[in-house]
């Protein structure tokens, strides 16, 4: 009694983090990206250790350095690491190669990053915004915690609108996003409705969330007119800004306060009204770039809807208990688990083997599962070594594993060959053109895939007519 | 001639840096490196805070200087109490493209050496620093950065010297060392003028990395390429090498260093020359004398 997988591969969410889509921008615009500071910082943030002290080393060098020289910084058995962070620095274009005088190859880091992580680190050049000061004190002033309740407000109606709660309803803007997205779909005159690719975004933690679809938005930047650089400028500087202060939208062009109110929308910047002359950014936007690390098994920043600390205490005899009463957490867990009791604090679910596989069926991997579980796991769990007990790992992923015992591949049957010698010039043909899925000589059967069909076939319809 | 010396300290925690810069820069100035000066100094230790700060979020970051007659923080003052240091009173604008959180720190450090210089009287030629009690202080600090966060972090404490060893503190010093490294708290040290054995001794034992400064002038580079690494990316690099460590004790009696000494079998305090009952623990030694001489009332030396 298993459904038959709809057609075509599930897509898995690919998080990419900061660097790997920078890798992808072309080098011009990697240059004007370099242009500001706030960029540069945010770039020498994400890379490895080693290749930060690299860069601190050759930031105040104006000559290049010999590349002999270079690799003479490391001992000999961290070579290999030496290596890998030249190619991060170069696959950045944060350094380049030079000639040197004397014909032997130089490095030095690019001049515009050079001298925009110097004005970072050390001053000069211009202000990153104007800091809100000419606009005096704000009388409606918000401290942290109300800004820290506005974010989460906002991010969680977006993922109520996700679920497909009828309370939750965003902007038209939104939706459109959600769709290009790939986290949801819409026919024609319907509401939009969440896709597999959505299930799994709703199960990853808050940083990643936000830099997947911050992603997404970057993406489609171009269509919507808007400048990238700018606005990827101005990500960056939100990132570092402090919390709790406020910032003025003086000298901000149309496009960046066409952001800005989009950026509202998502709980990245709380502005009081519309027209407000000055914005605060929230948490999220500060956790923005914290996101963009790949191993986020320290939950950084708040787990939407319970504060700081996890809620879920798994059992070893697969009861999952959630201490929580937040509906969107509730259709969560309630996505790859039977939920048995509700009572005013807690959900009692059992993980079972058809509520797995019915996750699983919706594009959710084992992976995902787990993650979510470890990410908003109680303290009292976190006490013991490994956080999930190994019974109910295991099992999650042998659940997962028994729907790989069958593999669908697409493909046209040819039988009722009327000889042997037929059979073999055709099977011939087609593994010659690499597109036989499977055959069996005794039966005379043999299957090609969809895209050789119409050459087979006319192949065929050749044969015939000769003999 | 403004002969003051100040020590800073600065602790590195996760990591967390306390740099104790060592201010006896105006005698150098007079000596050899005219160009190298007090604001010269800060500015490389400014330099080098900024860096630390900005290689990771959670990296944080302590300035003590430290006096003749005071060690002083430097940075951060009052921030902590506060949380993160936001929605202060009086935040100060960068005005230029410097990240926000560097201006602050730089803003503060420069405002608490103004008020340090300012409330310090010359008296003469004095030439001691406080050195142990910053590194006390530096290291009280981490271990209250420690239980705010409730973590393990690391840190380290790179100690910027110009001053002479002072022998008057030799026992405080060894005393904060091994605190050090019960604490696995590696110890730095960037020596400016002349060697210092105490400082030798520190590196050695708690595992940190020791450096006589050739050009003055360069400070900054030599911080940034040698002591900015943490322990991780240290064992990667390639480091100056340790150097060769003079462990001689100091007496207890007069702080000299000695080679042979009279070690007390109760408290294991060292004299240079004997006396019958130890001024620690006072314990009274008997001495087995010959028969035929009278045992000579042997004066009890006073101790410093």
């Amino acid at each position: 009694n298993h459904k038959a997988p709809p057609s075509g591969c599930l897509n898995h969410l690919q998080c990419k983090n900061l660097h790997e889509y920078l890798k992808e921008l072309s080098p011009t615009i990697l240059d004007k990206l370099y242009n500001h500071p706030a960029t540069c910082l945010a770039v020498y943030r994400e890379l490895p250790p080693l290749a930060k002290n690299y860069v601190m080393r050759m930031l105040f060098l104006d000559q290049p350095l010999p590349q002999a020289a270079l690799a003479l910084w490391v001992k000999k058995d961290s070579q290999k690491d030496h290596d890998e962070c030249v190619s991060v620095l170069s696959g950045l274009r944060l350094c380049h190669t030079q000639q040197l005088q004397g014909g032997l190859q130089g490095n030095i880091l690019n001049p515009i990053f050079k001298d925009n992580l110097r004005i970072a680190l050390l001053g000069g050049g211009r202000a990153w915004a104007d800091q809100g000061d000419s606009l005096g004190p704000d009388r409606h002033a918000r401290d942290v915690e109300s800004l820290d309740k506005y974010a989460l407000e906002r991010w969680e109606v977006i993922l109520h609108f996700m679920v497909g709660s009828p309370s939750a309803a965003v902007s038209q803007d939104l939706s459109q996003l959600l769709i290009q997205a790939g986290l949801m779909r819409a026919e024609v005159g319907d509401a939009p409705c969440i896709t597999s690719a959505g299930f799994q975004f709703l199960l990853l933690d808050t940083a990643s969330q936000l830099w997947y679809f911050t992603l997404q938005y970057l993406n489609t930047a171009q269509t919507r007119g808007m400048d990238l650089v700018e606005i990827l400028s101005f990500l960056f500087q939100l990132s570092f800004s402090t919390l709790g202060r406020d910032y003025s939208v003086e000298g901000m062009s149309e496009s960046l306060l066409t952001f800005l109110q989009h950026l509202r929308e998502f709980g990245l910047v709380f502005q009081r009204k519309r027209k407000s002359r000055r914005y605060y950014p929230t948490r999220l936007a500060i956790t923005l770039s914290a996101g963009t690390t790949a191993n986020s098994s320290s939950a950084t920043g708040v787990v939407p809807g319970t504060g700081d600390s996890g809620f879920i205490v798994v059992e070893t005899n697969y009861r999952l208990y959630a201490y929580t009463s937040i509906l969107l957490v509730i259709a969560l867990v309630a996505l790859f688990s039977e939920c048995l009791y509700r009572f005013p604090n807690v959900v009692v679910a059992q993980v079972t083997r058809e509520s797995v596989q019915q996750a699983i069926a919706n594009g959710i991997t084992a992976q995902q599962i787990l993650h979510f579980l470890r990410t908003r796991a109680h303290p009292v769990m976190l006490k013991q070594n490994p956080v999930l007990p190994p019974t109910i790992t295991d099992q999650i992923r042998l659940w997962e594993l028994e729907r790989d015992r069958l593999q669908f591949t697409e493909g046209v049957l040819y039988n009722q060959f009327l000889s042997q010698a037929d059979f073999e010039v055709l099977r011939d043909r087609a593994q010659g053109m690499g597109c036989l899925v499977w055959q069996n000589v005794t039966h005379r059967v043999m299957v090609v895939s969809p895209q050789g069909h119409s050459e087979v076939k006319r192949f065929w319809k050749r044969q015939k007519s000769h003999t | 001639m403004y002969q003051t010396r100040t020590d800073k300290t600065t602790d590195e925690t996760d990591t967390f840096p306390s740099f104790d810069a060592d201010d006896d820069i105006s005698r150098v100035q007079a000596n050899r490196e005219p160009q190298f000066t007090l604001s010269k100094c800060l500015d490389a230790v400014m330099v080098m805070g900024n860096s630390h700060l900005v290689m990771t979020r959670n990296n944080k970051l302590a300035i003590i200087a430290s006096h003749c007659q005071e060690s002083h923080f430097l940075y951060p003052f009052k921030l902590w109490k506060s949380g993160d240091g936001h929605g202060d009173d009086n935040p100060s604008t960068s005005g230029d493209g410097k990240y926000e959180l560097l201006s602050v720190a730089n803003d503060i450090m420069a405002e608490e050496i103004k008020i340090l210089m300012s409330r310090t009287e010359v008296k003469g030629n004095q030439t001691d620093t406080l050195l142990a009690g910053s590194l006390a202080k530096a290291l009280c600090c981490i271990l209250f950065i420690k239980m705010l966060t409730g973590q393990e972090i690391k840190s380290r404490i790179l100690v910027i010297k110009a001053a002479d060893d002072c022998a008057l503190q030799y026992m405080n010093f060894m005393n904060v060392i091994f605190a050090a490294q019960k604490q696995s708290i590696l110890i730095d040290a960037c020596v400016l003028d002349s060697d210092s054995g105490l400082l030798q001794q520190a590196c050695d034992i708690t595992g940190g990395l020791y450096l006589m400064i050739p050009q003055k002038i360069a400070l900054a580079q030599y911080l940034l390429w040698v002591f900015l690494p943490d322990s991780d990316q240290r064992s990667q690099l390639v480091l100056p090498p340790p150097v060769h460590v003079d462990y001689r004790a100091a007496c207890f009696c007069h702080r000299n260093l000695i080679e042979i000494g009279y070690v007390c079998s109760v408290c294991l305090s060292i004299f240079c020359n004997f006396s019958p009952i130890c001024t620690t623990c006072e314990t009274a030694f008997k001495i087995p004398l010959p028969q035929m001489v009278k045992a000579k009332k042997k004066k009890l030396k006073p101790s410093t």
